[in-house]
């Protein structure tokens, strides 16, 4: 899956969570910029992300994520990986 | 069930019919789809969604001040939490104590807490607050003592609160890790960590005080699935204690625990009959043909009566609605062996043919209690449907289609929760009964007609061919209520009518939204001469009754019988001992009647000349 897909996947994903259909997100957007990402929305995102895309983070991977300065970018990095590793 | 594709796909009509303004709509599409067994995401999109709803669809709900005081982050149960308190009759507003301020938060009286006044307090602890060292070493008065102190600690932060606030205190007991370092001699070792919290449990319930309820966590994580439960990834990260995907269940039992304190548990159960108590339907059936007692079947029936006489026994009031003559209805009482409940633990018996959305209403106005006091039993789907769109304050629990699964759906519903027992409560049946007697209730008739319209029916007609031949057999000669002439026919005597040019025979199958009915009725008419034709045969089975069946097929004999220019269509009714539903079937469809005879057999003419007005029906056919 490239990287255009994900984000498209993600931005439904988003607009879902978020409650928000006029969402459109990029691999910079950050938590600060979309109303309601807090920590309640970010695990909340998680584990849409994790049923969408059948995968599943570790703690660390997560811990990751909540990292400040963290962006879509990184989202889309870890699930690339995810899904890499299950095609091979 | 849906699966949880389906929940998604309901999600978004439901967002659309919010974004198209219909919020009273999306309102019952969101409460129907939401099931406490779905996972976080979804309970997580309940919550939003609700909460963005136009407040005027969520009025008429007394409001709730809810504070969950906890070690940990609770934002996520609050929303959900708000959600299923709605679904129990309230609108709660909340207050949240900040991450692991719970205690300094209770002791500080300038804290928000009190400024907040709240109606309900609710301490969200689990294991990993009873920190008591679990050395299987130390003496057992060191262990009992410190869990003497964790106990005396919680103990008087009620008392600061009951001091400072008139909150009613919840407070979780310890949920019992599925971990067991030396395995089954776990339990065996009065130390050892699994004792230690099963010790606490039972001293928190010892403690309890006035205004004070335990809220069992233990046993909603076993009935949740510990391996699950105890799933920690967002402990690690978030400092949630338990699986997220274990929150609807979490909300939902602590919101009907919530309705009971504010004595909105609900105090009686009304009862369907045919296929809810037993198997079968006694009126067709009769008293040795319906299943109850020995066999699979019989003893889970059995079993579900048990349970409703033990809640029967606790003070719920037990009353009964079926499509039945009452005689039928109240034979199984008297005089089956395996019944488990009696005439006399039932305080209003109503068994008749009536919508059931009207007689739960009277049963309500004779019983003197709320519609939102009830909860409503019946197998069939479609009667559940009546009374859940007419009469929304009733709980209607979505009964499986086994009647062994009967008495876990009821009892997870937690619609009965208590804080205490009294000794007024066994003798409340017998209260209700005597009040019952005078019957001053008022008819109030529901909308039946956009009832029977939503219920999109479709009649499909046909003859007595091979492929329906055994069912229509089967009809007419199990048939015992809705049998107008009470005849009987072997497979080949049916046969040679089908064949015989002479003899109309219709078959007729109703579908509704619910799914297929099913092969319902059997028409048999036989020339009596070139301008008449008699109804020799009229069988009906009572599950499609008072839907306008009845109307459908007769329009269809009037429509059969003046393409043959025919000029009268005639009737007969034969009284039997069960059929007097029927009795005054004819007159109702427009029918004179020309003779009675001794026996008490009555004829009717129907004059197809005259008949110009159609008969009123939703059944729509399938051949048009």
């Amino acid at each position: 899956m490239d990287i255009h897909d994900v984000i498209k996947q993600l931005n439904v994903i988003f607009c879902e969570v978020f409650d928000d259909d006029s969402l459109d997100i990029n691999e910079t957007t950050t938590a600060g910029s979309v109303d309601q990402w807090d920590s309640f929305g970010h695990i909340t995102m998680i584990l849409a992300v994790e049923r969408v895309f059948k995968i599943r983070f570790t703690t660390a991977e997560i811990a990751e994520t909540k990292k400040p300065g963290q962006n879509v970018g990184t989202f889309v990095n870890m699930i690339q990986k995810k899904l890499g590793k299950i095609d091979v | 069930m849906m699966t949880e594709e389906v929940k998604f796909s309901e999600i978004n009509k439901v967002i659309s019919l919010r974004k198209e303004g219909r919020h009273e709509e999306a309102l019952k599409a969101l409460l129907k789809a939401a099931e406490r067994a779905d996972n976080f995401v979804l309970q997580a999109r309940y919550a939003k969604i609700l909460s963005t709803l136009d407040s005027s669809v969520l009025k008429n709900r007394p409001s709730i001040k809810v504070a969950v005081l906890s070690s940990f982050t609770d934002k996520f149960l609050c929303d959900i939490l708000k959600f299923w308190l709605f679904v129990a009759g309230f609108n709660a507003e909340f207050f949240e104590s900040e991450y692991g301020t719970m205690t300094q938060t209770i002791l500080d009286s300038e804290s928000k807490l009190y400024q907040f006044d709240p109606d309900i307090i609710w301490i969200f602890t689990t294991f990993m607050d009873i920190k008591i060292r679990s050395d299987f070493e130390r003496p057992q008065e060191q262990v009992l003592h410190d869990i003497d102190e964790v106990i005396e600690g919680y103990s008087s932060l009620w008392g600061v609160l009951q001091n400072r606030c008139r909150a009613y205190i919840i407070q979780n007991n310890a949920d019992l890790p599925p971990y067991r370092t030396f395995g089954n001699f776990d339990g065996i070792l009065p130390n050892g960590y699994l004792n230690i919290l099963r010790r606490y449990n039972s001293s928190l319930l010892e403690s309890l005080r006035e205004g004070v309820m335990v809220f069992d966590l233990e046993y909603i994580s076993s009935l949740w699935g510990k391996e699950r439960w105890f799933e920690l990834t967002q402990w690690y990260n978030s400092k949630i204690p338990f699986n997220l995907d274990a929150v609807g269940e979490v909300a939902y039992q602590v919101a009907w625990l919530i309705a009971a304190i504010k004595g909105k548990a609900r105090k009686c159960l009304v009862l369907d009959l045919d296929n809810t108590l037993w198997g079968g339907v006694i009126g067709d059936d009769g008293l040795h043909g319906i299943v109850l007692g020995d066999g699979p079947v019989g003893e889970a029936f059995v079993d579900f009566q048990q349970y409703i006489l033990e809640l029967k026994k606790r003070g719920i009031i037990l009353a009964v609605c079926s499509k039945n003559d009452e005689a039928n209805a109240k034979e199984p009482f008297l005089k089956h062996p395996d019944m488990r409940l009696k005439l006399e633990d039932i305080s209003v018996f109503k068994a008749n043919w009536a919508n059931k959305a009207d007689n739960i209403k009277e049963i309500a106005s004779i019983l003197n209690i709320g519609l939102d006091s009830i909860v409503f039993v019946d197998d069939n789907p479609a009667e559940r449907e009546i009374v859940e769109s007419f009469l929304p304050q009733i709980v209607v629990p979505a009964m499986p289609e086994d009647p062994s699964c009967f008495r876990q759906t009821l009892d997870s519903g937690r619609y009965f929760e208590t804080l205490a027992i009294s000794a007024e409560d066994s003798k409340r049946t017998e209260y209700y009964r005597i009040n019952a007697v005078r019957d001053n209730a008022k008819k109030d008739f529901c909308d039946l007609i956009s009832y029977l319209k939503g219920l999109e029916m479709v009649a499909i007609i046909g003859s007595f061919d091979e492929f329906h031949l055994p069912r229509v057999v089967q009809l007419i000669n199990k048939s015992n209520q809705f049998h107008l002439t009470t005849t009987r026919y072997s497979e080949n005597e049916v046969k040679a009518m089908a064949c015989d040019p002479y003899t109309i025979c219709q078959h007729f199958s109703l579908k509704d939204k619910f799914g297929d009915n099913g092969l319902i009725a059997v028409v048999i008419l036989k020339k009596v001469n070139d301008d008449e034709y008699v109804i020799d045969t009229w069988c009906m089975s009572c599950r499609v009754l008072s839907r306008g069946m009845e109307e459908f097929i007769c329009q269809n004999l009037i429509e059969i019988c003046t393409k043959r220019g025919l000029k009268r269509m005639l009737g007969v009714y034969i009284p039997s001992a069960k059929n007097g539903l029927v009795a005054d079937l004819y007159s109702r469809l427009g029918f004179l009647p020309t003779t009675v005879e001794e026996n008490g057999n009555t004829h009717w003419q129907l004059d197809l000349l005259k008949a110009s007005d159609k008969l009123v029906t939703h059944i729509r056919s399938s051949n048009q």
